[in-house]
């Protein structure tokens, strides 16, 4: 058995681990209605693992646009397109605790508009690759859209929502940096983190692998 | 430094004068937002508004027909380029930057003319009357040239792919969304007379204008040498 087998089992066992926690090792919280404190072992990784997909996106991007190594434009799109999924995941989390908590699943809260814009900008990112036929010209201009993209990314989900009034609860960076949370949620919340970032990092490897060898497919015809 | 600035300069008085010979992007730009403006004033006017609903409305309404505006023309500095086979001849003339500054201020006279038209036709028809004058203008003026470093950077993406006009629209618009909640934000508090929304807007505004002609001053390199 190989190392990359033996960490997926390990990554199963851990996220099992990870949902079975959250439902009956911790409380629900105080301050919230009925379970819904329970979303945050799932709303928060997935929008922390968006943001750390779209960064790798923007490095590889960077990494393409100095080496012309066609592989930098493969993990661009394929972190890009695991970041779009879990924003999206993150959105639909969040739109499930708002109709808990305030009745309704959008209010256009600032948070849930930043959220929108970003899923908005990186779809744009996969109709402009659509759009251009040649692959090198594809890749060096969605190369400069990521980096783009990138940018307004620490905009939209750090600073947006702290200039505004939102009804989003005080999240972990925070002003105070205070962790409000008891022993309980941060152990099982930080075990979340680890475990979605292993399950992003086992997609995105298999995604690269898959989408290189598209790509070297594509250049033996060639 | 200055030959880049002359270079810069003459791009700039070489687009504007082929602009003023067909007129296509003036033409496009102006009468989509007289014809949006039109429609406004129409249907909503100066009465139709509650009072205390008139400064947002006012506000989004005139910042939505200039966005939608500048994506009915300011991709053109670009496109023509590519339509007309003159890109090659310009890559060889000017240096890349040269050349990104040059359709950048192109991109900001063309806002500057829309606007000098616009805002002041708005404001008859919509008796659209901002108590903060200045800060009304400098809101216009910081977002106005953020809207065209945005749109600049994207012109020349969109410029080299395959289905332009569709494409620009939808690039440009989710990047500008955060400055178009800035400058809506800062006009409403002009009209209103609150100079802390407008002195933090127009904070936004600068700092999101900065940040976007940095970057694409960085990138354009490598979409126009592509």
């Amino acid at each position: 058995m190989k190392i990359g087998d033996i960490l997926k089992w390990i990554l199963l066992v851990w996220m099992v681990a990870v949902i079975v926690a959250s439902f009956f090792y911790v409380h629900p919280a105080e301050g919230f209605i009925g379970e819904s404190s329970r979303i945050v072992f799932f709303h928060v990784p997935t929008a922390w693992v968006s943001v750390l997909a779209f960064l790798i996106s923007c490095i590889t991007s960077v990494m393409y646009l100095r080496r012309r190594d066609p592989i930098d434009d493969v993990r661009a799109s394929v972190s890009a397109g695991l970041g779009l999924l879990f924003c999206f995941l993150a959105t639909v989390t969040g739109a499930v605790f708002a109709r808990i908590m305030w009745n309704a699943y959008w209010n256009w809260d600032p948070r849930q508009t930043s959220i929108t814009i970003l899923l908005l900008i990186y779809a744009a990112y996969f109709a402009l690759r659509g759009a251009i036929a040649d692959p090198e010209r594809r890749a060096t201009l969605s190369a400069v859209y990521a980096i783009l993209a990138f940018v307004t990314v620490p905009f939209l989900v750090f600073v947006v929502p702290r200039i505004y009034w939102s009804l989003h609860p005080d999240t972990i960076i925070n002003t105070r940096g205070a962790n409000e949370f008891d022993s309980r949620y941060t152990q099982v919340l930080m075990a979340s983190l680890a475990g979605f970032t292993g399950l992003f990092v086992w997609l995105y490897t298999v995604g690269s692998r898959v989408e290189a060898i598209r790509l070297r497919r594509r250049q033996e015809v060639l | 430094m200055w030959r880049l600035v002359r270079e810069a300069l003459a791009v700039t008085a070489k687009d504007l004068k082929a602009e003023f010979r067909t007129r296509v992007a003036l033409n496009s730009l102006g009468l989509f937002a007289l014809t949006t403006l039109a429609a406004v004033s129409y249907t909503i006017g100066p009465y139709r508004l509650h009072e205390d609903d008139r400064p947002f409305l006012l506000s989004t309404l005139l910042w939505i027909v200039l966005f939608f505006a500048s994506m009915a023309g300011l991709d053109r500095s670009f496109v023509k380029e590519e339509e007309s086979h003159t890109a090659p001849l310009l890559r060889l003339s000017a240096a890349p930057h040269a050349v990104w500054l040059g359709k950048l201020l192109y991109n900001v006279v063309l806002l500057a003319m829309l606007m000098t038209v616009l805002v002041p036709l708005y404001g008859v028809l919509m008796g659209f009357r901002p108590q903060l004058m200045v800060s009304f203008v400098a809101i216009l003026a910081l977002g106005g040239f953020a809207l065209a470093a945005t749109t600049t950077i994207v012109a020349a993406i969109i410029s080299r792919a395959m289905t332009r006009g569709a494409l620009f629209s939808v690039l440009s618009l989710p990047l500008l969304l955060p400055l178009l909640i800035f400058v809506i934000q800062g006009t409403t508090g002009s009209v209103t007379g609150d100079t802390e929304t407008v002195s933090n807007a127009l904070r936004a505004v600068a700092s999101f204008g900065g940040i976007m002609t940095v970057v694409s001053a960085l990138l354009f390199p490598a979409v126009w040498n592509d």
